[in-house]
């Protein structure tokens, strides 16, 4: 599904991804922990084509097309989904108009007719009853005034709605509480059908205890520096990356 | 001098009808008036040449004068003027307050005009004058104390034929009493349009005002709104401007009573090689009241945008809280936004703040919405857009707000976002 | 309580003396025959002369601005003496030792000693009394590093090149009123360059003093700093008290060439008059700086003298990536008026502006910050954020704000805020509860209020801004 061959990536010059090597299948679920200043956000932003974050080398093809050569959006309507770490806040574009307008992008990419309004409220309803937000939400703006909760929930609605076939979700843990973190993760764990993958970018294995990795990496200094399966996360949990040595403490640094 | 204006003052004084009076005083100021050039403050972004080379000659009522747009799910009394004549009317005044045309006053209420006109408006506006010398049809409405209408009253002019109009327009709203008046201008013929409109607003009188500035292309519009807001009256008035050759607007919010408290909403959305300029006063004359205003307005092609905000704090107004927020979104490098907030303050024991941007779309936003897979025009389109829908969703007429909505927005796409 | 502040403000003005110095003074008066007398004076070249004669002639067709939230009495220019020169300053005196003891008592009064062993290390002085230079120090130190600080009437002559290429370059001689007036009549001032790549060694700071009566001082000054040089430059300004005004009309210019870098401090502190407003210096300034590429100059002013000021130290960022700044604190009390604010014109690209304005007002005074923002249609990612705060203290005063923003280009941003506040109660009970005097707590107030830009100032002034602050918030509370 996804590969990424000695990825390269640099922003405003300064060299972050220094060939990084991933293969994902259909179905399976990554991990990508690492020391903060790794790179683990920089990977999702260049995966998504962010402004600024230049690819100097290496490959990304997803279902075998090249990411690469892709506008931001055409990423995501290949089945990109990044859930961001800190969503931002549009005022004045209503969630409903927003996720209206995504979903119906997608479906038209995939050759589908446009949702009516009324399937697509009914659509939009069933997912924040999911993921436990109020309907209201889809009455105010983007991430509006949202609490760091709502907002991580919000994006998981968008997952469940958009349909992705790789879902990259950046330190989606991050700030929540254990009943916050619970809902985040049945969104997400509803969404594992056997074919659609997950990156799971998390600095803790705290979110890896409610979403079960199939491969866990160690990103460090732009590379995957170890991989394992579940039990490496363990291992982090316990040690720390200290084991890491030379290559932590410069990425620390 | 110039031969426009000593034209109006001649027209002025052509007119022999029960309001001379009112404009022989108006024609003697202007005969004193100096010309607007671009020193002067008030003029200084908006030139007044295509006035200045007109030759003043009053509509007269056409047959084919179009109408009002219709707002859908609106219940008012609407009232259209075109051709210095009443055009349309639809509905019926409501029950509860009168609706005088000045062509239909009777003596008594020609006293009552008369009594009333230019108490709200400050004599220092150029086309205020112009008004006070040539209106040639007027609406009085009087809303009794404590008495609530809940049918809207819309009172439009329409640009539909070469040559002037000049409407005024009187309202009264006594002490508890509540009224919507939606007001409002539409049309691209050749003409110069004044539309001036004063508010007198008793203790606890509530208004929810609309100044819909729509004339586009020739039609020359210079217009104003006037309010004197009474001890705890509340007033909230929405203001929306597109461009025309010329299309400016003044409004002047006096407080008279303490607890008053004003919102004021303007978007404008200018295209082509329009011009809106939009002039706002708030005085603080008295202490305790509370005014908050926010303007945005989008600016494409090779249009300009004016906006002068200012709040003046009087020497005894103390404990006032007033804001003013302007933004602007400059669409294309031939576009022009000039703005100036200003603050006048003459109390320490005041909260005052104002603020003004001019910006470009927030990347991260952008961002956003392209990987959740919206094209990069549409999601262009969502943020500038949203940028003023925020300020619509707070219109508390919903089917005023949902026609605004949708006509904005057409208007939006159709421009050409560069 | 606000009667504390008031007295807390009612402060007196130290620099308020007057010297008997023995001066010769022109007659009032102003036509060509003055302008001539002056520049013979200063034997000047025929191009001075022309250049000022043009001048003069293009101000007699002009109109005096009446658009500053100021108002004074018309101001009559021919009951002005528009030169006056200290009589032992005839001879020119050649070092410090030939200089008439009298006229270096003034600055050790004013607390700047004229003599280099006395003073501050860094810190190199052009000492300006009424209409003529009466000193200029380090100017060897200076030398050695090929930077040139000297009087501009000296310049004229020595460096006839630089001057004549350079004055009116930046503010033409007919930009306005006060400026025309200025290159007809102007006297002495400073005139600095900084040869490329050079860092100047030192601060250079001018200090302005108007002694005698009736006369007006207008000076001009002219800095350039050629590609990558840097410089600081610091000026201050005291006259006596008085019940006439008097006028100070000054043109200050600044170059900044590629990457050069010029930082501009002055701490003004004019006498402001009495308490009714009667007397003091009508500051009418006008200074102005032009960025080349990459070039940067910052403008930080504390004003709290003066009767009437209406002062717009503006950039022109005419290179790419160039940067304006400007820091002001205006303090305004008794019948003070303060119009002052700056000007940033964007027309390169990526030119970058901060403006950050502090006002307070006191007493009867009004202070108002007038500022215009201009982002030209070739200013592609222009940035500029202005923030303008106002304290006012007490309610017979006013504080205002008149920012004029002008936009053509689509990537720029402009960023405008402005708050207004008072030293209440409150904060002052607070202050007081914690055992501090309500004159103490005020200045605290104050003081936190300006930080912003007291940290723009170099070190030296930043004690003497500070202090001067204090003094303006000294006295007796009750």
């Amino acid at each position: 599904m996804l590969s990424i061959n000695n990825l390269h990536a640099s922003v405003e010059e300064k060299q972050i991804i220094k060939g990084l090597n991933l293969d994902i299948k259909p179905g399976e679920v990554h991990a990508i922990m690492g020391p903060n200043g790794a790179g683990k956000s920089t990977l999702g932003y260049v995966l998504s084509g962010r402004d600024g974050y230049e690819v100097n080398d290496g490959s990304a093809t997803l279902n075998g097309k090249d990411l690469l050569e892709l506008e931001v959006e055409e990423r995501a309507r290949e089945g990109l989904f990044l859930a961001f770490q800190y969503p931002v806040e549009i005022p004045g574009v209503s969630n409903m108009e927003f996720l209206k307008e995504s979903v119906n992008a997608m479906r038209e990419h995939r050759g589908e007719e446009p949702l009516t309004a009324a399937e697509f409220l009914k659509k939009a309803k069933a997912a924040c009853k999911q993921v436990h937000l109020p309907l209201d939400f889809l009455k105010r703006g983007v991430n509006e005034g949202f609490s760091g909760g709502e907002k991580k929930r919000n994006e998981i609605m968008q997952m469940i709605l958009l349909e992705p076939s790789l879902c990259i979700l950046d330190e989606s843990d991050s700030g929540l509480d254990v009943d916050a973190l619970q809902v985040v993760a049945d969104g997400v764990n509803s969404q594992r059908d056997g074919k659609r993958s997950f990156i799971v970018v998390t600095h803790y294995q705290r979110l890896l205890d409610y979403i079960k990795p199939d491969f866990v990496h160690i990103l460090a200094d732009g590379k995957i520096v170890k991989s394992g399966d579940a039990s490496l996360a363990l291992e982090v949990e316990k040690s720390g990356y200290a084991f890491l040595g030379k290559a932590y403490e410069e990425s620390e640094a | 001098m110039s031969q426009w204006l000593s034209e109006v003052i001649a027209e002025g004084q052509r007119q022999t009808d029960w309001l001379a009076g009112h404009r022989q005083q108006a024609t003697e100021a202007l005969a004193n008036i100096k010309w607007p050039v671009r020193r002067q403050e008030a003029w200084r972004f908006t030139p007044l040449l295509p006035v200045e080379k007109r030759s003043v000659s009053l509509a007269a009522a056409v047959e084919q004068h179009g109408s009002a747009p219709v707002i859908d799910g609106l219940d008012a009394y609407s009232v259209s003027f075109a051709g210095n004549k009443l055009a349309a009317q639809q509905g019926s005044v409501p029950a509860g307050l009168t609706f005088t045309l000045f062509s239909n006053a009777n003596t008594e209420q020609q006293a009552t005009i008369k009594a009333l006109l230019s108490q709200v408006k400050p004599s220092h506006h150029l086309f205020g004058q112009v008004n006070d010398a040539l209106m040639t049809e007027g609406v009085y409405i009087h809303v009794p104390a404590n008495t609530v209408i809940d049918t809207p009253i819309r009172l439009s002019q329409l640009a539909a034929s070469v040559g002037d109009q000049h409407l005024r327009v009187l309202v009264h709203v006594e002490s508890g009493a509540k009224v919507a008046i939606i007001e409002d201008g539409f049309g691209d013929a050749d003409s110069l349009n004044t539309f001036v409109s004063e508010y007198v607003l008793d203790a606890q009188a509530q208004l929810e005002h609309y100044r819909f500035a729509m004339y586009t292309q020739q039609a020359m519009h210079v217009g104003s709104c006037h309010f004197k807001v009474g001890e705890k009256a509340q007033l909230t008035s929405n203001i929306v401007g597109y461009g025309s050759v010329l299309s400016r607007l003044d409004v002047d919010v006096e407080y008279t009573g303490e607890f008053a408290n004003a919102n004021v909403n303007a978007i404008y959305l200018l295209a082509e090689g329009e011009l809106f300029d939009l002039h706002s006063t708030i005085e603080h004359a008295v202490p305790n009241c509370t005014t908050e205003e926010n303007a945005r307005g989008i600016v494409g092609d090779r249009a300009k945008a004016v906006f002068n905000g200012r709040i003046h704090i009087h020497r005894n107004a103390q404990k006032t809280l007033a804001e003013l927020n302007n933004r602007n979104l400059l669409l294309s490098r031939r576009a022009i936004i000039n703005t100036k907030p200003e603050l006048e303050i003459y109390a320490d024991d005041v909260r005052c703040a104002h603020g003004a941007t001019v910006a470009e779309i927030e990347e991260k936003a952008l961002y956003y919405l392209l990987t959740r897979g919206i094209s990069r025009s549409q999601a262009l389109i969502m943020l500038n857009f949203g940028f003023i829908q925020e300020l619509i969703t707070q219109i508390p007429n919903i089917a005023i707000s949902d026609w605004l909505l949708h006509s904005l927005r057409e208007r939006f796409v159709s421009m050409e976002v560069k | 309580m606000s009667e504390q502040i008031e007295q807390a403000l009612s402060k007196q003005y130290e620099a308020g003396f007057y010297s008997e110095i023995e001066s010769d003074t022109f007659e009032k008066g102003l036509d060509e025959s003055v302008i001539q007398r002056i520049s013979a004076i200063k034997n000047e070249p025929e191009w001075m002369l022309e250049w000022r004669l043009k001048a003069y002639r293009s101000w007699l067709e002009m109109e005096e601005p009446e658009w500053a939230h100021v108002d004074y009495e018309k101001i009559d220019y021919q009951a002005i003496s528009y030169y006056s020169s200290p009589k032992s300053m005839k001879d020119k005196p050649k070092s410090l030792d030939e200089v008439d003891p009298d006229l270096l008592d003034v600055y050790n009064k004013l607390g700047i000693p004229l003599h280099e062993q006395e003073m501050l290390a860094g810190v190199a002085v052009d000492a300006v009394f009424d209409s003529v230079s009466v000193v200029t120090t380090f100017r060897e130190k200076l030398e050695e590093a090929g930077v040139i600080f000297c009087p501009i009437s000296e310049a004229i002559k020595k460096y006839p090149e630089l001057v004549k290429k350079y004055i009116g370059s930046v503010v033409p001689r007919t930009d306005n009123y006060f400026a025309a007036l200025n290159s007809a009549v102007f006297t002495d001032g400073s005139f600095v360059y900084i040869p490329k790549g050079v860092r100047c060694p030192m601060e250079l700071s001018t200090y302005f003093r108007i002694n005698e009566q009736n006369t007006g001082q207008f000076e001009r000054t002219l800095i350039i700093a050629d590609e990558g040089s840097h410089v600081s430059y610091l000026e201050g300004c005291t006259a006596p008290q008085r019940d006439e005004n008097q006028l100070h009309a000054a043109v200050v210019e600044l170059v900044a060439m590629d990457k050069a870098n010029i930082k501009y401090s002055t701490v003004q502190n004019w006498y402001p008059g009495d308490e009714n407003g009667k007397g003091g210096i009508y500051n009418f300034v006008t200074k102005r700086g032009i960025c080349h590429n990459d070039a940067k100059i910052s403008w930080t002013q504390v004003e709290t003298g003066s009767s009437v000021t209406w002062k717009y130290p503006s950039c022109v960022l005419k290179g790419d990536n160039s940067v304006g700044e400007f820091y002001s604190v205006a303090l305004t009390r008794g019948r003070q008026q303060a119009d002052t604010g700056t000007k940033m014109i964007h027309l390169g690209k990526n030119t970058r502006s901060t403006i950050i304005s502090k006002g307070i007002s006191a007493g009867r005074s009004n202070n108002a910050y007038r500022g215009l923002v201009q982002m030209g249609p070739k200013a592609d990612n222009a940035r500029n954020f202005t923030q303008c705060d106002s304290l006012l203290i007490g309610d017979q005063c006013g504080a205002h704000t008149f920012p004029y923003i002008e936009s053509r280009n689509p990537s720029a941003i402009v960023e405008h805020e402005a708050t207004t506040s008072k030293v209440s109660d409150e904060q002052l009970f607070l202050c007081q509860q914690r055992g501090l005097d309500a004159e103490k707590a005020v200045s605290m107030i104050v003081n936190g209020f300006c930080k912003e830009v007291f940290k723009e100032l170099p070190m030296e002034f930043a004690v003497e801004a500070g202090k001067l602050l204090e003094i303006s918030l000294e006295g007796s509370v009750g």
